[in-house]
C-alpha cells in the first residue's frame, strides 16, 4: 500500500465516499481535472492518427479487392470520420463526449462487420478454411478490420475520461512512482490522489490489454505477410518475435505492476523502434519493385504494406502509455 | 542391339565432377521434389486424369511391332532418358501410338503434309531408307552417334535420303511433329514435371509466391549441377531449325494471347 | 463454400421440335453468349447450337496441359498458303462458351484510330462505324465481365476500369521493367476479363496459370459463366454437341431454319424467323458457303464475293528470355501485363500500324515447343533448356496483319465425319505485315535484353483470327452492315470476330462481345420488324442498360 499513499496534498480528498471500492467517480479537482483532461485530448487525437493509417492503408487494400461489395467502402468513410472525431474530441469537450464516443461505437460496429467477411471471404475461396494458410495469405487480411477496430477503442475510451482546460501539457501523462523510468523523459513526477488511482488503474490494465491485443493482430499481420515472403530478409522475423512478447507482456501487466512498470515499456519501446525500422524496409521494398518510381501507385498498393508497420509501432506505443497509466491496488 | 551402342556411353556427363550421370529416379535440379506427393491437393477430376497418364501405360495397338522398335530407338534420341533409371523412364511411343489409334489430331493439317498417320508411316520408312543410304545398316543397328546425325539432318532440313518420301511431305513440318509428339509425351508427365521444377496441377490450392521465382512451401529450391551431352550426342548443341526462317507455326501449339 | 459457378436455378426451357423460334443462334461463344442473353432477357424465343459440349467446369475441365485438349476445335481443317496459320488449340474453340473458354483473357479496346486506318494510313478499309459508337458498349462489356485493370489507361481512349490491377507474376515483372527501362509506358494488372474481387458466386482469382486450359475457379469470365446462366434463366436453349450443317433459304429468299446433327448424329432440322450465325472465322464462312443452294450458287449472303475473304490473324511471335534468377514463370495468370506504346502508326518506322506487347505464360509442354523452334532445340539440347523451365520469361507479341483478299477461307475437298466439306484455309503476310513483324518482334526482344535476360530468342506463330465476314456499308464489297445483318438477306445475321473489317493490335474478344450488344440492342429494338419481309432499317438504336446479366451493376468502383 505504500506506494500508492497519498503524497504532497495531505489535505485532499479522504472522504469516505471516496475511499469506498468500486468508486467510479472522483469529486471534481482541479489536479484530477488537468490530469485526465491531458489524457483525454491526447488520446483522441492518437485515435485519430492511427485511424488516418488505418484508413489509407484499407483505401487501397479495398481498391486491390476492386471494392467488389459495396460494404468496403464503409472502413474508408468511417476511418475518415473517425479522424474527424479524433480530431474534434482533441478540440472540443462537448465533441470528446459526444460525436468521438458514437463515431467510435459506430466504427467499432463495422469493424466488426468487416472481421465477419473478410473470415467468410477466405471461407469462400477454393479450399476455403481447409487451406488456412495459403487462403489467409491470399485472401482478405483475417485481422486487419479488427485492428482498425483498436484504433476505434481508444476512441471510445477516450470520451470516457475527464478533461481540464490546461494547455501545455505533455503528450504522456506524469509518472506517480518517484523512480519511474519515464522520469528521465518527463523530469518529474507528479503526485496525485488515491482516488485517481483508483480512475487510472482499470484503465492500465484496459490499456495493457488493448496493447496486448493489438500486438496479436498486427504480429499475426505480419507473420503471414512475411511468410508470403519466405521471410527472405532476417529483419522480417523481428516483428513475428516482438509481437508474441508483448501480447505476454501485456495480458501479465494486468496481473502485476512491475512487468507493467518494467517489461512492459521495455518490449514495447521496442516495438516501436522495431516498428520504425519495419517503415524503412518497407518503403525501401516499395522503391526497389520493378519500374520503382516510374509506377508509384501500383508499387505502394503491391509493394510492401507502408503503413503496416506504423501500426505494429502503434500496439508499443499502446504498451507505453499503459506503463505510464496508473493501476488500482488490490484490497 | 550393336557392340557398337554396348561400347558408347549415352548418358549425360557432370562437367564439375567428370562423371557420367544416372540412371537415376530424377534428373534434374530439383531433386526430392514431387507434383504427385502434391496430389491430395488436387481436384478429383484432374488427379483422375493424370494419374491414368501415370499408371495406365497403353498398348502399342496402331504402329507394327517392328515400327514400335524403330520409333522407340528415334524418341530415345529426341527425348534421350539415358539419365533416367528403368523404372522412371517416362513412356513416348504408348502415347504417340494412342494418339495416332484413336486418329485424334489437333484441328489442322498443313497442304504440304499427309494425315498423321500416314506421315509416322512414311517418316518411319524415311528414316529406315536413310540408314540403309549411309550405313548400309538398319537404324536399331547402328550407334546412338550416327542415329543422331541422321535425326540431325532432319532437323536441319537436308536428308540425305528417301526424297521420294520428302516430295510427300515436307521434312521440316515432319521433323516438328515427331519432336511435337515427343515432347507433349515426355513433359506431361509428372516425373518430367518434377524434373523441370514445374507446379503441376493448380486447383483449388493455388500459388501464393508469385515473384522472383520464389518457392512455395511445398515446391523445391533449385539445386543446379553442371553437366553436358554426351560425347555420342550431336543433339546437345542449339542450331536453328530448318524452316524457322518462314513464319511457321509448328503443330500442337497452344494459343498463348 | 461459393455456389457452384454454374449454378442454374431454372431448368433450361426446351423448345418442341416443331417450333419455330423467333432466332437460332449458330456457336455460343463471345459473341453468341452475348446475343443469346439478350435476346432472350428481351423476350425473345432463342436456341443457341453449339458443335461442343455444355462443359461443367467441375468435371469436364482439368487443371492439366494436356487434359485441356478437348477444349478446342480439333476437327480438320487444310491450311496453306506461304505463311500458314495455325488452328486448334491456337485459336479455335469448342463448346459453350468457345474460345472465352481457353482465352487467356487479355481484352484490351480497339483504338478510335482503328476504326478508319483506310481514311488516316491509306492502308486497310474504314469501318463502318466510328469508336465513338462502340464506346458505350465496351464501357458495358467491361462491367458486365468485369474487366479488371489501372485507373488510368493511357491508350487510344484513355480510360478506367471498374476492377483493379492485379499483381503481378515473374513474366510482368520483367515486362514493367524492361519497359521502365527504355523509358515506355507499361500497364501492369490488367485489362483483363479476370476477377480481382469476388462476385456473386465467382471467387477472386487464385493466380494458379491455368487460364487457357479453362477456369476452374470462375474467376477468368466466359460467357459460359457471364450470360449463359442468364439466358437460361431467361427461356432460352442451348443444344450442345449439334453440328449445324447448312441454313436454310426459302422460296422468298429469306432463312427458314438450320440444319443439323444432333448429339447422336441424327439429321435434324429447327424452324427459325431469323439466323444470327457466331461461329468464328472459319465456322461462320464455312457455313454460307456450305449452304450454297439454287439462287446463293456462291454461298450464302455472298453477292460480294467477300464470304471467306479478308480473314486476319495478328502476328503473335513469342520472344523468350533467359534470367540469372528464377522467374517460376507458370504462377499468375500468363496475362497480366501489356504496353501499346507501339499500338498507332509511326511514319518514321516506314510501315502502316503496330503493335502491342503482352505477357504470356507457357506451360511446359508449349515452353518445349516454343525452344524446339526459338532454339532448334532437341534431343539433349532440349532436356537441358527444358531443366531450365524456371529461368526463363516470354513475351507475345501482337502485331496488326492487314486485311488482304487473298488471305481467305474456302471450302476443301475433303469432308468431316458428318459429310461435311472442310474449311481450307489460305494465308499470306504481305510487305508492310513482313516490315511490321520485323520490327516489332525486334523492339520486343530490346524490351527482353532491357528486362535483364541473358540470352533471347523468338518463335513465329499467329494469334486469334477475324474477318472473312466482313461489315461495311457497301454491298459489294462487304457482307454484313453495321449490326451484322448481311446485306443480301434479311434475316441472315453473322455476329461474331468475323465482321471485323480490321483487327488493330488488340485482342479481339472485348470487341467482338461490344458489336454483340450493339447488334442485340439493334435487334430487339427493331423487334417484330426484323421477321417482316419488307422492311431493313439502319436506325441506330437506343442503348439497353437493364439488359445485362444481374451482378453487373452495384460492384467495382467508379471510373475514368
Amino acid at each position: 500500500m505504500a506506494n500508492n499513499r497519498l503524497r504532497g496534498k495531505p489535505d485532499e480528498v479522504l472522504k469516505p465516499e471516496v475511499l469506498s471500492p468500486g468508486l467510479e467517480r472522483a469529486p471534481a479537482n482541479t489536479d484530477l481535472d488537468i490530469r485526465e483532461g491531458r489524457f483525454q485530448r491526447w488520446l483522441a487525437l492518437i485515435s485519430a492518427l492511427s485511424s488516418a493509417l488505418s484508413g489509407v492503408e484499407v483505401a487501397y487494400e479495398h481498391y486491390k479487392g476492386s471494392y467488389s461489395r459495396r460494404v468496403m467502402y464503409t472502413p474508408v468513410i468511417l476511418s475518415g470520420v473517425l479522424v474527424a472525431g479524433g480530431m474534434s474530441g482533441f478540440f472540443s469537450r462537448r465533441a470528446a463526449r459526444t460525436i468521438l464516443p458514437a463515431v467510435s461505437v459506430l466504427t467499432l460496429g463495422d469493424c466488426a462487420v468487416g472481421f465477419y467477411f473478410h473470415v467468410r471471404g477466405i471461407h469462400r475461396k477454393p479450399g476455403g478454411w481447409r487451406l488456412p494458410i495459403v487462403n489467409m495469405v491470399m485472401g482478405p487480411p483475417v485481422f486487419a478490420p479488427l485492428l482498425f477496430g483498436v484504433s476505434a477503442y481508444l476512441g471510445l475510451l477516450a470520451s470516457f475520461l475527464r478533461r481540464g482546460e490546461a494547455a501545455g501539457s505533455g503528450i504522456l501523462p506524469l509518472p506517480a512512482h518517484p523512480n519511474h523510468w519515464a522520469k528521465f523523459a518527463t523530469g518529474e513526477h507528479e503526485p496525485i490522489s488515491w482516488t485517481q488511482d483508483v480512475r487510472e488503474g482499470r484503465f492500465q490494465k484496459q490499456m495493457a490489454i488493448a496493447t496486448a491485443v493489438s500486438a496479436f493482430f498486427s504480429g499475426f499481420e505480419a507473420w503471414y505477410s512475411h511468410y508470403k515472403n519466405n521471410f527472405r530478409y532476417k529483419a522480417q522475423w523481428t516483428p513475428v518475435i516482438i509481437a508474441p512478447m508483448l501480447m505476454a507482456a501485456g495480458i501479465a501487466a494486468v496481473k502485476s505492476p512491475r512487468i507493467a512498470r518494467t517489461w512492459l515499456p521495455a518490449i514495447s519501446a521496442v516495438a516501436i523502434v522495431d516498428g520504425a525500422v519495419g517503415f524503412g524496409y518497407h518503403a525501401r521494398g516499395v522503391l526497389r519493385r520493378p519500374g520503382g518510381l516510374k509506377k508509384p501507385f501500383y508499387n505502394v498498393i503491391y509493394g510492401p504494406p507502408l503503413f503496416a508497420p506504423l501500426l505494429f509501432a502503434a500496439c508499443g506505443f499502446l504498451g507505453v502509455l499503459a506503463s505510464l497509466l496508473r493501476r488500482e491496488k488490490r484490497r | 542391339m550393336n557392340s557398337q551402342t554396348e561400347r558408347v556411353d549415352t548418358r549425360p556427363v557432370n562437367t564439375r565432377t567428370g562423371k557420367p550421370i544416372g540412371p537415376i529416379s530424377q534428373p534434374g535440379y530439383y531433386p526430392g521434389f514431387s507434383t504427385l506427393a502434391q496430389q491430395k491437393f488436387w481436384d478429383a477430376k484432374t488427379r483422375e486424369v493424370v494419374l491414368d497418364r501415370v499408371i495406365n501405360v497403353p498398348e502399342i495397338r496402331f504402329f507394327s511391332q517392328q515400327e514400335a522398335r524403330l520409333l522407340e530407338a528415334i524418341c530415345d534420341r529426341i527425348l534421350p532418358q539415358d539419365d533416367r533409371d528403368e523404372s522412371h523412364k517416362i513412356p513416348i511411343v504408348p502415347q504417340i501410338d494412342r494418339r495416332l489409334y484413336e486418329n485424334s489430331h489437333d484441328g489442322y493439317r498443313y497442304e504440304d503434309m499427309p494425315p498423321d498417320r500416314e506421315a509416322f508411316q512414311l517418316g518411319l520408312r524415311a528414316v529406315e531408307e536413310i540408314a540403309q543410304h549411309e550405313y548400309r545398316l538398319g537404324f536399331l543397328e547402328i550407334g546412338p552417334r550416327e542415329q543422331d546425325r541422321i535425326l540431325q539432318s532432319l532437323h536441319d532440313g537436308k536428308p540425305s535420303a528417301a526424297h521420294e518420301i520428302w516430295k510427300r511431305m515436307a521434312v521440316h513440318r515432319f521433323w516438328m511433329l515427331l519432336v511435337s509428339d515427343c515432347a507433349d509425351a515426355y513433359y506431361s508427365h509428372p516425373w518430367a514435371w518434377d524434373e523441370i521444377g514445374f507446379g503441376g496441377p493448380a486447383y483449388p490450392r493455388a500459388y501464393m509466391r508469385l515473384e522472383r521465382g520464389e518457392a512455395e512451401p511445398w515446391e523445391s529450391e533449385e539445386k543446379r549441377y553442371q553437366w553436358k551431352a554426351p560425347d555420342s550426342s550431336v543433339s546437345g548443341v542449339f542450331e536453328p531449325v530448318a524452316g524457322q526462317a518462314e513464319h511457321l507455326g509448328s503443330p500442337g501449339q497452344g494459343g498463348t494471347h | 463454400m461459393l455456389g457452384s459457378i454454374q449454378r442454374i436455378e431454372t431448368p433450361m426451357h426446351r423448345f418442341s421440335e416443331a417450333e419455330e423460334v423467333d432466332y437460332v443462334i449458330v456457336g455460343v461463344g463471345a459473341g453468341g453468349g452475348v446475343l443469346l442473353q439478350r435476346l432472350a432477357r428481351a423476350g425473345f424465343r432463342v436456341i443457341g447450337f453449339d458443335a461442343g459440349p455444355f462443359w461443367d467446369t467441375e468435371r469436364d475441365w482439368v487443371s492439366d496441359e494436356k487434359g485441356a485438349h478437348n477444349l478446342y476445335w480439333n476437327d480438320m481443317r487444310i491450311t496453306a498458303g506461304e505463311h500458314p496459320l495455325a488452328f486448334g488449340a491456337n485459336n479455335s474453340g469448342k463448346g459453350v462458351g468457345g474460345g472465352t473458354v481457353h482465352w487467356a483473357s487479355f481484352t484490351p479496346r480497339l483504338h478510335p484510330s482503328d476504326f478508319s486506318i483506310h481514311s488516316t494510313d491509306g492502308v486497310g478499309v474504314d469501318w463502318p462505324i466510328p469508336y465513338s459508337d462502340l464506346k458505350p458498349y465496351y464501357e458495358l462489356m467491361e462491367l458486365e465481365l468485369p474487366v479488371s485493370g489501372p485507373s488510368y489507361y493511357p491508350w487510344g481512349d484513355p480510360h478506367g476500369y471498374p476492377y483493379g490491377p492485379h499483381p503481378m507474376g515473374g513474366v510482368g515483372d520483367a515486362l514493367i521493367r524492361g519497359c521502365t527501362n527504355l523509358g515506355i509506358g507499361v500497364s501492369a494488372g490488367g485489362p483483363v476479363a479476370i476477377l480481382s474481387g469476388s462476385r456473386a458466386n465467382r471467387p477472386h482469382c487464385i493466380y494458379r496459370g491455368f487460364c487457357i486450359q479453362g477456369c476452374k475457379v470462375g474467376a477468368k469470365a466466359s460467357t459460359l459463366i457471364t450470360h449463359v446462366p442468364d439466358a437460361i434463366e431467361n427461356g432460352a436453349e442451348i443444344r450442345p454437341n449439334c453440328m449445324v450443317s447448312r441454313i436454310h433459304v426459302g422460296a422468298t429468299r429469306r432463312v427458314t431454319g438450320v440444319s443439323y446433327f444432333d448429339s447422336d448424329g441424327r439429321a435434324c432440322f429447327q424452324k427459325a424467323k431469323a439466323v444470327i450465325v457466331a461461329g468464328y472465322s472459319i465456322e461462320t464462312p464455312r457455313l454460307l458457303l456450305n449452304s450454297a443452294c439454287p439462287g446463293f450458287e456462291n454461298g450464302l449472303a455472298n453477292s460480294s464475293g467477300c464470304v471467306g475473304r479478308y480473314l486476319m490473324a495478328q502476328a503473335g511471335n513469342v520472344v523468350l528470355g533467359r534470367f540469372e534468377e528464377l522467374v517460376r514463370m507458370y504462377k499468375a495468370p500468363p496475362a497480366h501485363a501489356l504496353t501499346e506504346e507501339f499500338y498507332e502508326t509511326d511514319p518514321k518506322r516506314g510501315f502502316a500500324r503496330g503493335f502491342a506487347i503482352q505477357t504470356v505464360g507457357p506451360l511446359p509442354m508449349s515452353f518445349a515447343k516454343q525452344m524446339m523452334v526459338a532454339k532448334g532445340a532437341w534431343g539433349w539440347g532440349l532436356r537441358s533448356v527444358m531443366m531450365d523451365y524456371n529461368h526463363w520469361a516470354a513475351f507475345g507479341f501482337l502485331g496488326e496483319i492487314l486485311p488482304n483478299a487473298d488471305n481467305r477461307v474456302q471450302l476443301a475437298e475433303e469432308k468431316d465425319r458428318l459429310g461435311i466439306p472442310i474449311a481450307k484455309i489460305t494465308f499470306n503476310l504481305y510487305d508492310n505485315d513482313k516490315k511490321l513483324i520485323e520490327f516489332g518482334k525486334n523492339k520486343t526482344m530490346e524490351v527482353m535484353w532491357a528486362a535483364g535476360a541473358q540470352e533471347v530468342v523468338q518463335e513465329a506463330r499467329y494469334a486469334h483470327l477475324v474477318g472473312a465476314a466482313r461489315m461495311g456499308d457497301n454491298p459489294e464489297t462487304s457482307v454484313v452492315d453495321q449490326f451484322g445483318r448481311t446485306h443480301d438477306i434479311a434475316n441472315l445475321f453473322i455476329c461474331d470476330g468475323s465482321i471485323m473489317p480490321t483487327q488493330g493490335s488488340a485482342n479481339p474478344g472485348l470487341t467482338i462481345m461490344a458489336l454483340a450488344a450493339r447488334a442485340a440492342d439493334y435487334l430487339i429494338a427493331e423487334g417484330e420488324e426484323i421477321f417482316k419481309p419488307r422492311t431493313r432499317n439502319i436506325r441506330k438504336p437506343p442503348m439497353r442498360r437493364d439488359l445485362s446479366p444481374p451482378d453487373t451493376w452495384g460492384h467495382g468502383m467508379p471510373r475514368i
